[in-house]
């Protein structure tokens, strides 16, 4: 789930910072800037590994800042397409599931790639599957007996598998309006999500194949 | 800002982890030194700013990054807390021979299957593929654990790692009482040697094209 990018860079050291070693001191201004930030089709940055090259630093005119250019590499989350992570269950609604790996929150399982027959119990907030079920219509699910549904509770740790990952740049858009004038924000959307699946045998909550059941994976 | 190779190669989490804990480590240090310069300052008298505070270099985004991503790599559900890095290149050279793909042997990494449900999700077309061997890539990972999971008492296996690392600490605090006022020179010595622990791995999981 986790990747080195390669990255160049140009950056400038106050001369505050002229005390400390060049490399500790390049590394500090890089995770300023990167760290916990999305870098578009890259993914989110975690922090520098190693500095792999890094120029003299140069003074330009007008300030007294010392220029490196710097290539570096950087630990990025970054998770392959159908490589299967652990995550919890940050939350569900009759959309899908919210996922979260703690340092990062915007994970989702759809409706479609829920197990079936699965359903949305609004008294519970949770979605449950009803293994060897024949049914399909939501008010028939809903009508099972308690006790043969699996619920997939809030704070549950999950496999899943990463089905997509897409990144949306966010343009800042027109200047702001002058004071006065209220700018309607609308719903941003997150900056790098991922898509995941639990739709298929061995994912889903960690507690439903502790116990391998061996017909169950026969049916897969 | 420009991006060479957005994937250079793969990490494992044992690495990630192991390289957050380095800073994490970094960073206590460097708190402990700032409090102690500044109460020595007090001490002396000393009224003047310091015109540079190692703490200020430290962003509160690699703060957060630190903090949580150690503490999801390390929860009670991830196999990290029982691996090491012979373990770990020893199950990546063991599992060679059974033509995995990069990805999947990553992932037997990362995500450690000790059941054949697991190992299922991981590699694709398992039983075509693997077929009886199966059975020898789970012993493999069992193998490089080092408190195996159907030990008698899996408590026990928590409080290893955590235990060692209170002793990585207390070395390193030793050290700040023996290099006076030098902290910045503690600083210089951690490196992010490639060669480190994780190389093995590492190398092995690297991309050759993208």
């Amino acid at each position: 789930m986790f990747v080195l990018s390669i990255i160049k860079d140009t950056i400038p050291i106050h001369p505050s910072r002229f005390g400390v070693p060049p490399e500790q001191a390049l590394i500090n201004e890089l995770n300023k800037k990167y760290a916990n930030r999305v870098l578009h089709d890259v993914g989110l940055c975690v922090c520098v590994f190693d500095i792999a090259e890094a120029g003299e630093g140069k003074v330009r005119y007008g300030d007294g800042f010392l220029w490196y250019t710097v290539v570096f590499r950087m630990t990025v989350f970054r998770p392959f397409a159908s490589e299967v992570i652990i995550a919890k269950v940050k939350s569900s609604d009759e959309n899908g599931i919210q996922l979260s790996v703690g340092f990062f929150d915007d994970m989702f399982i759809p409706l479609i790639y829920l197990p079936q027959p699965s359903a949305f119990d609004p008294n519970e907030r949770a979605h449950f599957w009803l293994p060897s079920s024949e049914e399909t219509s939501t008010h028939a699910l809903l009508d099972s007996p308690l006790s043969d549904r699996m619920y997939i509770d809030q704070g549950e740790i999950v496999r899943v598998r990463v089905e997509k990952d897409e990144f949306y740049d966010d343009e800042p858009g027109p200047p702001k309006a002058t004071e006065g004038v209220q700018v309607k924000r609308e719903a941003r959307r997150p900056p790098y999500s991922i898509t995941c699946s639990i739709a298929e045998q061995g994912l889903g909550p960690l507690a439903w194949w502790k116990a391998a059941e061996v017909e169950t994976m026969d049916e897969g | 800002m420009q991006v060479i190779k957005p994937r250079a190669s793969l990490l494992s989490n044992y690495e990630v982890l192991d390289l957050l804990r380095e800073l994490e480590s970094d960073y206590l240090l460097k708190s402990k030194t700032a409090v102690r310069v500044k109460k020595e300052d007090e001490a002396a008298g000393v009224t003047a700013q310091r015109n540079y505070d190692p703490l200020e270099d430290i962003s509160e985004n690699l703060r957060t990054m630190e903090v949580e991503a150690i503490q999801y790599l390390s929860a009670d559900y991830q196999p990290t807390r029982m691996q090491t890095p012979q373990g770990i290149a020893q199950l990546v050279k063991s599992i060679t021979p059974y033509g995995l793909t990069k990805p999947e042997k990553l992932q037997i990494v990362n995500l450690a299957p000790t059941e054949a449900v697991e190992l299922y999700v991981i590699v694709e077309e398992l039983e075509d593929r693997l077929g009886e061997t199966m059975q020898e890539v789970l012993d493999a990972v069992q193998a490089s654990l080092t408190q195996p999971v159907s030990a008698s008492a899996p408590q026990d296996a928590g409080g290893a790692p955590g235990a060692e690392v209170v002793i990585r600490r207390e070395e390193m605090e030793v050290e700040v009482y023996e290099e006076d006022a030098q902290w910045d020179h503690a600083a210089n010595d951690v490196e992010f040697v490639d060669a480190g622990e994780g190389a093995g791995v590492e190398g092995d999981l690297d991309l050759d094209d993208d």
